[in-house]
């Protein structure tokens, strides 16, 4: 496990493409310092995105890109992340990429007596059916890129966690942003999410959720990888 | 005889559906075999297509596309 702490989301995202290329098994838990909006690159074809992306970054918000699938995610020292690479195994699908960083996470929730499920989430940033769930709340985003290669895909499965909520400026950035990607859609609702620190109380180091994290993580890629050994 | 370019039918579970977030090479244009031709996005996925064939690419589906699985997006020749 590579556990790395960043200046700006740009480093860490660029880390998690440098293992992606290495074609190895790696795992990477990473924190930006920089306040930031991340979102696909495709989003960013849009001049109404680019628009409301200048205007993010008047108001103190970098916007950068990443080239995974998703909407627009917050970074910064409030959210963890969990980078998972490995190379498909025979018959590995899309979901088995999420089932792997869902499940890592679960784990790592079950050893301080917390329950998660996942699912989707109205009004949640960067929705979809694998968000890692407490009580119905979001308290992580998913999403994976596949890179081709000579010997099969390569998976890189992402979980950005929410350590704490983001404040209020973040917030209203983040929903103008995420407007002007998906027209039409409901207002982001920092109520619909949940994060670590609201979980945990205050007695609780979130340092040792990431310890728990890293174990639960590196135990299931090894896992899955000792299990493609034997199988060949 | 042209190869085609398909969407994997294997790769997902489910009947989702897939977007044509990228062309990477320019129709008409001469590929590799292996090359990093397109991408597509499922279920937050973002997926690279290479070629499967070296040869002149013909792009059949635009960039922004929706497609399905095994659909032909374009083809080699």
């Amino acid at each position: 496990m590579i556990v790395a702490g960043f200046n700006t989301a740009c480093d860490g995202i660029a880390r998690e493409m440098a293992l992606l290329q290495l074609e190895q098994p790696a795992a990477l838990l990473w924190s930006s310092a920089t306040p930031t909006l991340v979102l696909p690159a495709a989003l960013m074809r849009s001049p109404h995105v680019q628009e409301a992306a200048a205007q993010a970054e008047r108001a103190g918000f970098p916007v950068v890109t990443r080239r995974s699938g998703g909407g627009i995610v917050p970074q910064g020292p409030g959210t963890l992340n969990l980078a998972l690479v490995l190379p498909a195994p025979p018959g590995f699908q899309l979901e088995d990429g999420y089932r792997l960083i869902c499940n890592s996470l679960a784990e790592a929730l079950t050893r301080f007596d917390i329950r998660s499920t996942t699912g989707e989430c109205a009004r949640s940033f960067c929705d979809g059916t694998w968000n890692v769930l407490v009580e119905g709340r979001k308290l992580a985003g998913t999403a994976q890129r596949w890179r081709s290669s000579g010997s099969g895909p390569i998976v890189l499965a992402h979980a950005a966690i929410l350590v704490t909520r983001p404040d209020a400026a973040h917030w209203s950035v983040m929903d103008q942003l995420h407007r002007a990607a998906f027209p039409g859609s409901a207002k982001l609702c920092c109520e619909a999410h949940v994060a670590l620190t609201d979980l945990m109380g205050e007695g609780t180091n979130p340092e040792s959720f990431s310890g728990a994290l890293a174990r639960a993580a590196e135990d299931r890629l090894s896992s899955l990888i000792s299990r493609e050994v034997k199988a060949a | 005889m042209a190869t085609e370019i398909i969407i994997p039918s294997d790769l997902w579970e489910g009947d989702e559906e897939s977007v044509i977030t990228a062309w990477l090479a320019d129709d008409g244009a001469q590929v590799k075999e292996g090359a990093l031709i397109a991408e597509i996005m499922t279920a937050k996925v973002q997926h690279e297509i290479s070629a499967p064939a070296s040869g002149t690419l013909s792009i059949a589906k635009e960039q922004d596309a929706i497609v399905a699985k095994g659909y032909v997006i374009g083809t080699i020749e």
